[in-house]
């Protein structure tokens, strides 16, 4: 698909708030849909009028609609939450590399994830406890802000219940809540990893990612079994206009999920 | 109580290392102790003087805000230590803090702990660098809450 290709032409199916600032889309195709996507890759999102941002895939690859999660913070990203059912959005896509979850079968899958940064990594959980007999322990482990700032709050039951084992911690909370209370990397040590036969994805804030990878890496973990989803200024979603350029990565070809092995030494370069 | 009467004491992870000889003698300030969900183990501003070296469980340190919710600063579990304020002046609790769930520790008496780390030195020294490590640990994690990673991103041009 080239960058001048244009946008199919989706509807919105259905919205859910999951924050104050986060909304779920199903989105349904109009016309042709694009093709099927894999777990952690993104789309471009088009709202008419306004612009085009990437938005990673937070939905499973079944059936022709997407599932799109999205956090209003500028003008583009906020007139995509604002879209009511039966509005149409653009949609190209879909591009970029993915988990690589299927690679571990037979291993233990350690999801972490920090705030937003679960939406790109729910089809990659989803696709493991799709197959969870493939796989040893799954395992998430979840940071958000606040308890009501948790996105997909509602279904964690679901996936303890499909054989996932999750650990919420938030950075405040008021007494009454029952989950732990501190920085997603505390929960790490608390989990049991078994370093050599771990794959682990990791989502969210660049520095949480740094410093989670880094506590995965000092348990013994591999480098290049942590996995990484990073994002820049993807346009084009092709690795033309080389927006997107981490390094000697364009992350819209070769990203946003990349091994920690390819991510560390670009991790800590301020002028990256 | 040595370290054989009281199981699981000298198998804690923060006491790992210490030569088994002291682990005894420590034990003997130590009591195994199993509270209910909701027991509170101290209050902010009583005198503090237990430590306890979780089991199983969750503790949670909180502060009160008055005419609002009590503040969660932080949970503990198995394996962490609770209890840092006997170590150093005012010698009082600056936080509160009740279990979350159902909570098994070691309760270590502050004053024999003191007074036993006077006598054997080395013991002092091992319990001394535990102490710091975990406070260490407390305090980065602290600064990494502090940069509110999660709270909302400058919005940036085309998004």
């Amino acid at each position: 698909m080239s960058a001048q290709a244009p946008p199919a032409r989706y509807r919105v199916a259905a919205r859910a708030a999951e924050t104050h600032d986060t909304v779920t889309l199903r989105l349904e195709p109009v016309d042709e849909p694009i093709a099927p996507h894999r777990p952690g890759q993104f789309t471009m999102l088009y709202a008419f009028g306004v612009g085009e941002v990437p938005i990673s895939i937070s939905g499973g690859p079944a059936g022709p609609g997407l599932i799109q999660t999205i956090r209003s913070v500028g003008a583009v990203t906020r007139a995509l939450c604002e879209a009511g059912e039966g509005e149409i959005i653009g949609v190209r896509g879909p591009y970029g590399t993915d988990w690589g979850v299927a690679g571990a079968a037979g291993q233990d899958v350690l999801v972490v994830a920090g705030g937003i940064g679960l939406a790109p990594l729910r089809p990659a959980l989803l696709a493991a406890l799709a197959a969870r007999e493939r796989y040893r322990r799954v395992t998430v482990l979840i940071g958000a802000r606040t308890p009501q700032e948790l996105v997909f709050a509602e279904e964690i039951a679901a996936w303890r219940d499909r054989g996932a084992e999750v650990q919420v911690t938030v950075d405040r909370a008021a007494v009454g809540w029952h989950g732990h209370v501190g920085v997603v990397t505390q929960l790490i040590g608390r989990a049991g990893v078994d370093p050599p036969a771990t794959l682990a994805l990791v989502c969210g804030p660049e520095v949480m990612m740094r410093l989670t990878a880094r506590a995965l890496a000092d348990l013994g973990i591999a480098p290049g079994r942590i996995r990484v989803s990073l994002e820049r200024n993807m346009r084009c979603g092709t690795a033309e206009c080389g927006h997107c350029q981490l390094g000697p990565l364009l992350l819209c070809r070769d990203g946003p999920v990349v091994s920690y092995e390819q991510a560390a030494p670009l991790l800590s370069v301020k002028e990256l | 109580m040595n370290a054989a009467g009281l199981p699981g004491f000298a198998d804690h992870a923060f006491l790992r290392g210490i030569p088994a000889g002291s682990v005894a003698r420590l034990a003997a300030t130590a009591t195994a102790v199993s509270f209910p969900a909701g027991r509170r183990l101290f209050e902010e501003g009583a005198p503090a003087r237990k430590c306890w070296l979780l089991t199983s469980g969750q503790v949670a340190l909180f502060l009160h805000a008055p005419g609002a919710e009590d503040l969660i600063v932080e949970t503990l579990c198995c394996d962490d230590v609770i209890g840092f304020s006997w170590l150093a002046p005012p010698h009082e609790w600056q936080f509160s803090a009740a279990t979350v769930t159902a909570t098994e520790a070691f309760e270590l008496d502050g004053t024999a702990v003191m007074a036993l780390c006077d006598r054997d030195r080395d013991l002092g020294y091992q319990l001394a660098q535990r102490f710091l490590a975990a406070a260490v640990r407390r305090l980065h994690a602290t600064r990494i809450r502090l940069l509110d990673l999660y709270g909302t991103p400058r919005a940036r041009a085309g998004t």
